[in-house]
């Protein structure tokens, strides 16, 4: 079993790798101090089982396993966290509580050994990723967006955002002239961002509010937001009645 | 006992100014052509009988008409009565003593009681009831400010002590739980380091549980404290973490709130370091500018602004809310806290009025 260990404090990695010697069958494959480093190793040596804290600088270990995908199984790492102990026991997945003992982590790992022999029994990839909605409802309303690129991280903060246009199964932001996608659903991502801020103006666009230049009228009864960034952005009938009731 | 007969001292004191009340009546018998021996055993005795009879009666007459909850006139109604009744007893009781008297000693005694006496006697007993309720309604009403004040001071007791109780509780179960975890890392990596660090967390622990609600604490104290925190975070965070402290050895003397620093220190670790993938500073400092005592808390961040300033308006802001009430509860308007985030630094600056332990309350110094 190729394992890797995620935590930014070197202590609690070497009780991992101490814990883990002692079963011959798990190789660790690699360490990594935060969650780029994670995500990075994740994608690019795919290990069957990740030990990941939960609070770790710039990504915490629910923004890992988003970025990551949940091709790889996740043990989750923790000292005291009421909000993911609730949603660790909805999606019953596994969790270790530090310090825990010897006989916890092997527990841990018998429970990933027979995951990995009989593939998706029970909550797999799904419960995964409800948990890890779960966890991104505390951060609501969105502050920043993370893109994965490959093995690389992109974050943007959400006020550097123009716009959001809805390309098939992609959303594309529109941030500091340049755009990157991501695969989301528009009305997922309409509903963690701030409503003070974002307004969705069209069925395949929201824009940042803060973003907006002035509003101009097109054809015969239509209206686009002229941003500062010189971009046009599409309003619908519905979408310029909000705004009219926004910035009134 | 209740009223005037709640002590001896009061008891004596209200039987001796009935006792002149007696002798009062008797020198105004004699005045008016009675003798004064009659006159005195005549008076004295009834005098002090109803000196009883009113001391208790009055007390509970008082009780049943409250004046902050009866409106005034039945008050007067609820007073007037009794005495009317009481005073009119008192002169059959005058009436009969006189007869008494007349029988037992007839050569002795010549009748003092005729009917415009007993009716100034009436009169008298009235207003003699009267002012006994008042002495009550006095009283009562002292005790009652008496009893309220020892609540006060009861309840102020209680607050201060829950709001440290709740301070010591404050300290992040993160961070024991992980201060656990380090030490079962260390125990077969490092067997001193393990032993040092569970001393050093039993030295906070001790620290903050010898605390006192309203005992003020040297800053060098507090940084005691503060030190003791800084070296457990240490060994978790190792390197990243650096730590500088640089006070002023007059402003080490002032006094301030307990348990004010760690928690801005808390903070700096917790949202500014534990935030950072490179290695931060949390620098403290301290000067004394006269009759202001100046502490400035700073610690780097993110240059991301993953822990900047969103994560900083979240998390650490009940923190430093929580620092800024207690500087207004203890000095008012005469401390301020403020903070912003400056050149890629989170810096907290407090100001609090500069009181050196042996300036003015030496023994405040709590342990």
């Amino acid at each position: 079993m190729r394992v890797i260990i995620v935590d930014d404090e070197p202590l609690a990695r070497a009780v991992l790798r101490e814990h883990l010697g002692a079963h011959a069958d798990v190789d660790i494959v690699g360490e990594c101090a935060n969650g780029f480093e994670a995500v990075k190793a994740i994608a690019e040596l795919a290990p069957d089982l990740a030990f990941l804290d939960i609070q770790m600088p710039r990504l915490d270990g629910f923004e890992v396993v988003e970025l990551a995908g949940a091709k790889t199984h996740y043990v989750f790492v923790t000292a005291y966290d009421q909000f993911a102990l609730r949603a660790f026991d909805v999606h019953a997945l596994d969790y270790l509580l530090k310090p825990f003992s010897r006989e916890r982590l092997a527990q841990a790992l018998a429970h990933a050994r027979a995951r990995l022999a009989a593939p998706a029994p029970g909550p797999g990839a799904e419960a995964m990723l409800a948990l890890v909605s779960e966890a991104q409802a505390r951060h609501q309303p969105l502050e920043r967006v993370l893109i994965r690129d490959g093995a690389r991280v992109h974050v943007i903060p959400v006020d550097r955002i123009d716009y959001i246009e809805a390309q098939d199964d992609y959303v594309a932001f529109h941030a500091d002239g340049r755009t990157w996608l991501k695969n989301q659903r528009m009305a997922e991502l309409e509903s963690q961002l701030d409503p003070q801020a974002f307004l969705r103006v069209h069925r395949s666009y929201i824009v940042n509010l803060g973003a907006i230049a002035r509003i101009e009228p097109t054809g015969k009864d239509g209206h686009c937001a002229l941003l500062k960034s010189g971009a046009r952005v599409p309003i619908s009938r519905s979408g310029y009645q909000k705004v009219r009731d926004l910035l009134r | 006992m209740h009223g005037v007969f709640a002590s001896w001292r009061a008891a004596l004191l209200y039987l001796l100014a009935w006792l002149m009340l007696g002798l009062l009546l008797a020198a105004m018998l004699a005045v008016s052509g009675a003798g004064w021996g009659a006159s005195l055993l005549f008076a004295v005795p009834l005098a002090l009988v109803y000196a009883n009879a009113t001391g208790f009666s009055a007390y509970y007459v008082c009780r049943a008409y409250p004046l902050d909850r009866r409106r005034p006139l039945a008050v007067a109604a609820g007073i007037g009565m009794p005495a009317a009744c009481v005073a009119a007893l008192w002169c059959a009781l005058g009436a009969a003593w006189n007869s008494l008297l007349a029988a037992l000693a007839p050569d002795a005694y010549v009748p003092v009681a005729s009917n415009p006496v007993l009716a100034s006697m009436f009169g008298l007993g009235v207003i003699l009831y009267g002012l006994a309720a008042a002495v009550n309604y006095l009283s009562i009403e002292s005790e009652r400010v008496r009893q309220l004040e020892t609540q006060r001071l009861q309840m102020k007791l209680m607050a201060q002590d829950a709001e440290l109780r709740m301070l010591r509780a404050q300290v992040d179960p993160h961070f024991l739980f992980n201060s656990l975890n380090s030490i079962s890392a260390l125990t077969s990596l490092d067997p001193a380091g393990a032993r040092d660090m569970t001393v050093q967390l039993a030295e906070f622990f001790r620290h903050t549980l010898g605390l006192r609600a309203g005992h003020m604490v040297t800053l060098a104290r507090e940084l005691q404290l503060v030190r003791h925190f800084v070296a457990i975070e240490q060994v978790r965070f190792g390197a990243r973490l650096r730590f500088e402290a640089a006070i002023d050895p007059a402003a080490a003397a002032c006094l301030l709130p307990p348990m004010l620093l760690q928690p801005l220190v808390e903070n700096a670790i917790k949202h500014g370091i534990g935030q950072m993938v490179e290695p931060g500073l949390v620098r403290v400092e301290a000067v004394r500018a006269g009759s202001i005592l100046r502490i400035r808390v700073e610690n780097d961040v993110d240059p991301d602004g993953a822990g900047g300033v969103a994560g900083n308006a979240r998390g650490t802001g009940l923190g430093l809310v929580n620092v800024r009430q207690r500087l207004a509860t203890a000095h008012g308007h005469e401390a301020s806290a403020h903070w912003a985030r400056r050149d890629g630094r989170f810096v907290v600056e407090l100001a609090l009025p500069a009181r050196a332990a042996d300036e003015a309350h030496p023994a405040t110094e709590g342990a």
